[in-house]
């Protein structure tokens, strides 16, 4: 699409929203923010289709246990930190760590990155060799923040501190959305909203594979759900229910028509939107699968990552030209119990990651689609027997044709508790805030500089607003 | 909004015999400021009371019955907070007007589930406080799930690892046990003090939730100290959130102990993340919300919650299946040592384990945070998903006392929600209501319409999946988290934009509205499990001849009359079209409408 298209696109979009809204009956001030449309101006959605996707990790993912020191002394302290066996044998030996060690094109940075070399959990070595591709990074201690903040800083409370830290529904929420619980919009919705007008049905901006999360929420941006099987259509208005098809009709009209009451009227409008979107969503999934690469029907994330795929491939039928997904994994509170339930969920993250990366090469779109994770919080070092607590930054995958990969960015932190990085026991404080990741993302997803305060209110506050994902 | 629209509101037919005469009448007897204002309410702040049928009178109108109960009762405690004290004193005066079928309807639909005949004409006789009381009277009524899982031969070892027989227990209660209210009540403290059969990794798991769920239902009427007592010395619990084996600091190894509990058990279980007044809003002091507990509180709770095991025997573990229902014991030995100062509270380095405990749980109960932040959420699961200040602060202060000195009594808190104004009054403002959580409405149909199961073991099993069923299933939350939170603000719509709670409509997105409709599209026609579970439709059957009629008796029987005459005529128009001639067409006839209406808007918004 060409840049100079957009104003006719916008305004094209606005009336077409504008006649959707006015179906949906209530009068909604909030949906017709013409300031927000008029800001789209300087989104750039040109040179091709491009598209976000969020892997959640829900409950806190225990980032020792995933990205850690494997050389010599490192791996040795790192036992010593999480209490060997008498912690519950948390760290991974480094004999099988050998595969999935990391050997960055760039040498790592940040307080502790002397002498350190980091490796994956065994159970990522299928993103092993996109590392090596240079097609996957990781971004290192990574949090919310509301301004770079010091250990000094955070121990006086001499500077705002993101609401509710060790939280998880709360920090879920500040993740995703810069507020606590209750919170109403998230980035990937802002990003959705500076698009809308790219796109020829804004419905499909922001689809979610996974379950209701304010991340996809923006000012006008809804978030579209979507079954691991595509949009659910609703038997009863097909053709007759029960034998009647003056029921059918009256089944529709039932649950369609507009409401004052807002709780009916949202019910209503969602309502409204599963039905036709569903006749949509249904041309652009055929039920031959559009890529050759076999997803594991038995994890849910390899089904929602094998759905956003296909919806991918369908995005002409969708008519889209920027979009953010959203999927995720539960599970991640490990407690107890690390050893033996938190290596299958890094396994369906490696081999779901590898797979998806594998079906967008085949459509062509690798380079199209940046994929990262995101998690409540870290986790603790120290261990409560067999398992870690909730705790603040975290090392986190930035994967995608488009990502200068290969590296490490951000800054190794010194693993310790209370080293210069640590809250308390092996809790990191971030260097690299969630709304620098969001910055840069943004940016390459086409918002101008300028836009990205309305995306992440915050970053004004950090200096650096490009990481250095992208080439 | 619509033209159409507003004809509807303001055609709907809701107690179209209320006698508005009656209502400062009502109020006059209240004595207490606070019912007045909260007669005055309804939703929130003022700027969100935008009556769309600009029906002033209707808004304010208040239910003798109702109103005298919930409003003026309790005058003997006094000097609370906002002068509110809906305490659910007995002695209130008895209701004058007649109770109408609609509102006796919706009463039992908040209380319980559905909104029997006999049920409807003892409401109408007794008054809305004396069934309440006769309700709050009963024992536990039948046997434990646990007993019955054992009894019908799901103790077995092949089901040591799994969850054979859990869903079946629990949807007894819930549709057949005949304490609607109690099982409201056991349903709605799962999703305060959730366990979930997501993430209960122990031998017996079948049998430990179920007995779980049982200690729910034993303190339903019961106090919540003792409530939470039994709940945090649960197995089921224990191993949730990991106070099970949790053991004390080691220096050699640096290891601590275990923080799930600890935490939870504040911002889940009693105190909530900050500071509240009685009437639920926050604290703050300079504009900055006032936290209730640091992370230091945390960890040294934590130390508190430390040296707690099963008692399972180790050999056989397949012979003791009755582990499951015996509380955690502790023998000191990995019971942390020293001092502990939980919220300002020195608990003593003498106490034992079991001492400390006791002592740790009595600041939590004793915490001004326990009656608005569990007030609240009671509130949100039985009448209003965004309840006035007004509203909680009474039932925080019945929370607080019971009339009679005693905190914690959820005979009093379940008065105070059910018997306030602002629960016996229909809300009429744009932002009221609560959204029926999908498992709500299943039970609700399944007791409307005298489900039973032929074998005895109600198959009804896992209802989660989003798409093809329910999108919930009671006890299989996928966090502690519950299903919905009690913050949660819908976006993206009006509800958002004047930042109103609702909690269900977490689980509302394309998906699941269309899941739900095939659902119970099935479900009516067919039952569940091959015709297993199976309703009986024979009142419905005797008016299908008549579709006006049938229509009207399901608006009352399921939406306590809420489908305004918009919907109902339209609704009726097409059920007249469907043939009639024969045993067939008349049952299709009834399948329709119950899909009907429990399609409708007004009904899955109880208002």
């Amino acid at each position: 699409m060409k840049l100079n298209r957009l104003p006719e696109l916008r305004r094209r979009e606005f009336l077409r929203r504008s006649a959707q809204l006015s179906l949906a009956g209530a009068a909604a001030p909030w949906a017709l923010n013409l300031a927000a449309i008029a800001n789209a101006a300087a989104a750039d959605s040109s040179g091709g289709y491009k598209a976000l996707v969020c892997l959640f990790l829900y409950g806190g993912n225990d980032y020792a246990s995933t990205l850690m020191p494997v050389d010599s002394a490192g791996h040795a302290e790192l036992v010593r930190l999480r209490g060997g066996s008498g912690g519950g044998n948390l760290v991974a030996t480094r004999d099988s760590l050998a595969a999935t060690t990391l050997s960055p094109r760039v040498p790592l940075a940040g307080s502790g990155a002397s002498g350190t070399q980091l490796a994956m959990a065994p159970e990522l070595a299928p993103l092993q060799s996109l590392f090596d591709g240079g097609s996957l990074g990781w971004l290192l201690n990574v949090g919310t923040l509301v301004q770079p903040t010091s250990k000094a800083q955070y121990q006086a409370r001499s500077v705002p501190l993101p609401p509710k830290l060790f939280s998880h529904n709360d920090q879920q929420s500040v993740w995703q959305s810069s507020g606590a619980e209750g919170a109403v919009k998230g980035w990937g919705g802002a990003i959705g909203d500076l698009f809308l007008g790219a796109n020829s049905s804004s419905t499909f901006t922001c689809i979610n594979a996974s379950s209701n999360a304010v991340f996809m929420s923006g000012q006008q941006a809804f978030q579209y759900q979507v079954s691991n099987s595509g949009a659910v259509p609703i038997n009863g208005i097909q053709t007759n229910l029960y034998g009647s098809t003056s029921a059918a009709q009256a089944l529709r009209s039932l649950i369609t028509t507009p409401r004052s009451n807002w709780m009916e009227a949202e019910y209503a409008r969602v309502t409204a939107r599963s039905i036709a979107a569903e006749a949509i969503v249904k041309d652009a999934l055929p039920s031959t699968l559009p890529f050759n690469t076999v997803f594991d029907s038995t994890s849910s994330l390899h089904r929602q990552l094998q759905m956003v795929a296909r919806l991918v491939a369908g995005r002409s039928t969708l008519g889209a030209q920027r979009q953010v997904f959203f999927v995720s994994l539960g599970g991640f509170d490990n407690h107890d119990f690390l050893n033996d339930q938190h290596p299958p969920l890094l396994s369906q993250v490696g081999s779901g990651l590898a797979a998806f990366h594998g079906a967008l090469t085949e459509l062509g779109v690798a380079d199209r689609v940046t994929t990262f994770t995101a998690s409540d919080f870290g986790r603790t070092l120290t261990s409560n027997g067999d398992g870690s607590d909730h705790g603040w930054g975290s090392h986190h995958i930035v994967m995608g044709g488009a990502v200068r990969g290969r590296r490490c960015w951000g800054e190794m932190p010194v693993l310790a508790n209370g080293g210069p990085n640590d809250v308390g026991q092996g809790r990191l404080l971030p260097t690299t805030s969630v709304d620098q990741l969001a910055a840069t993302l943004a940016r390459w997803m086409g918002v101008s500089e300028t836009e990205l305060s309305t995306v992440v209110p915050n970053i004004n506050n950090f200096s650096q607003r490009d990481l250095g994902f992208f080439s | 909004m619509t033209p159409e629209a507003i004809l509807d509101t303001q055609a709907s037919p809701i107690n179209p015999a209320r006698p508005g005469a009656e209502a400062p009448r009502a109020i006059a007897k209240a004595s207490t400021a606070a019912l007045a204002a909260a007669a005055c309410g309804g939703g929130g702040s003022s700027s969100l009371e935008t009556d769309v049928a600009g029906s002033a009178g209707t808004g304010t109108s208040t239910e003798p019955a109702g109103g005298s109960a919930g409003g003026s009762a309790g005058g003997s405690t006094g000097g609370s907070a906002g002068g509110s004290n809906g305490t659910g004193d007995t002695t209130a005066p008895v209701a004058t007007t007649p109770i109408t079928d609609a509102q006796a309807a919706r009463f039992l639909q908040q209380a319980g589930f559905a909104a029997m005949s006999g049920d409807k004409a003892a409401v109408q006789s007794k008054g809305f406080a004396a069934w309440l009381d006769e309700q709050l009277a009963q024992p536990v009524l039948g046997g434990t799930r646990y007993q019955w899982m054992v009894d019908n031969g799901y103790a077995v070892e092949a089901n040591i690892n799994n969850f054979a027989g859990a869903d079946s227990s629990i949807w007894r209660r819930l549709i057949a046990s005949p304490d609607p209210l109690r099982q409201h009540m056991t349903l709605a403290l799962s999703e305060i003090l959730v366990v979930s059969m997501s993430g209960l990794p122990i031998k017996w798991r079948n049998l430990a939730i179920a007995h779980y769920a049982d200690i729910l239902e034993k303190h339903a009427f019961g106090n919540y100290r003792e409530l939470l007592q039994e709940v945090t010395l649960s197995l089921a619990m224990g191993t949730y959130l990991n106070m099970q084996g949790n053991r004390k600091e080691d220096p050699a190894t640096g290891r601590v102990p275990d923080e799930n509990y600890a935490r939870e058990v504040m911002q889940l279980f009693s105190i909530g993340l900050q500071q509240l007044n009685l009437d639920g809003t926050v604290k703050t002091s300079n504009g900055v919300a006032l936290d209730t507990y640091t992370q230091t509180d945390i960890t040294q709770l934590a130390r508190v919650f430390t040296g707690w095991t099963s008692t399972r025997t180790t050999d056989p573990i397949a012979s003791d299946f009755a582990y499951v229902t015996r509380p955690m014991s502790n023998t000191g030995n990995q019971y942390q040592a020293g001092d502990k100062t939980v919220l300002g509270t020195v608990i003593p380095a003498s106490a034992s384990a079991a001492q400390a405990l006791n002592l740790a749980l009595d600041v939590l109960f004793q915490h001004a945070n326990v009656g608005p932040h569990i007030g609240r959420q009671l509130i949100q699961r039985f009448t209003a998903s965004n309840p006035s200040p007004a509203y909680v602060a009474r039932v925080a202060a019945a929370f607080n006392n019971n009339g009679q000195g005693v905190r914690g009594d959820f005979k009093a808190v379940l008065r105070a929600v059910l018997l306030d104004t602002e629960a016996r009054t229909p809300n009429a403002s744009v932002s009221g209501g609560r959204l029926r959580e999908p498992v709500q409405r299943l039970v609700q149909w399944a007791r409307s319409f005298r489900v039973t199961s032929k074998q005895g073991r109600w198959p009804i099993g896992d209802t989660s999946d989003p798409a093809t069923r329910l999108g919930q299933s009671p006890f299989r939350s996928p966090s502690v988290f519950n299903f919905f939170r009690p913050g949660y603000v819908p976006p993206g719509n009006e509800l958002g934009a004047n930042q109103i709670t609702a909690p269900e409509f977490q689980l509302v997105n394309e998906s699941t509205v269309a899941g739900y409709l095939n659902y119970m599209q099935s479900v009516i026609a067919n039952g569940m499990s091959s015709g297993d579970v199976a309703a009986d439709y024979s009142a419905e059957m005797a008016l299908a001849a008549d579709a006006s009629a049938l229509l009207q008796h399901l608006n009352l029987l399921l939406a306590a009359d809420a489908l305004g005459a918009a919907s109902l005529s339209s609704l009726v128009a097409a059920v007249n079209s469907m043939p009639a001639a024969t045993e067939t067409n008349r049952l299709n006839r009834v399948r329709a409408a119950i899909l009907l209406v429990m399609a409708a808007p007004e009904y899955l918004v109880q208002r």
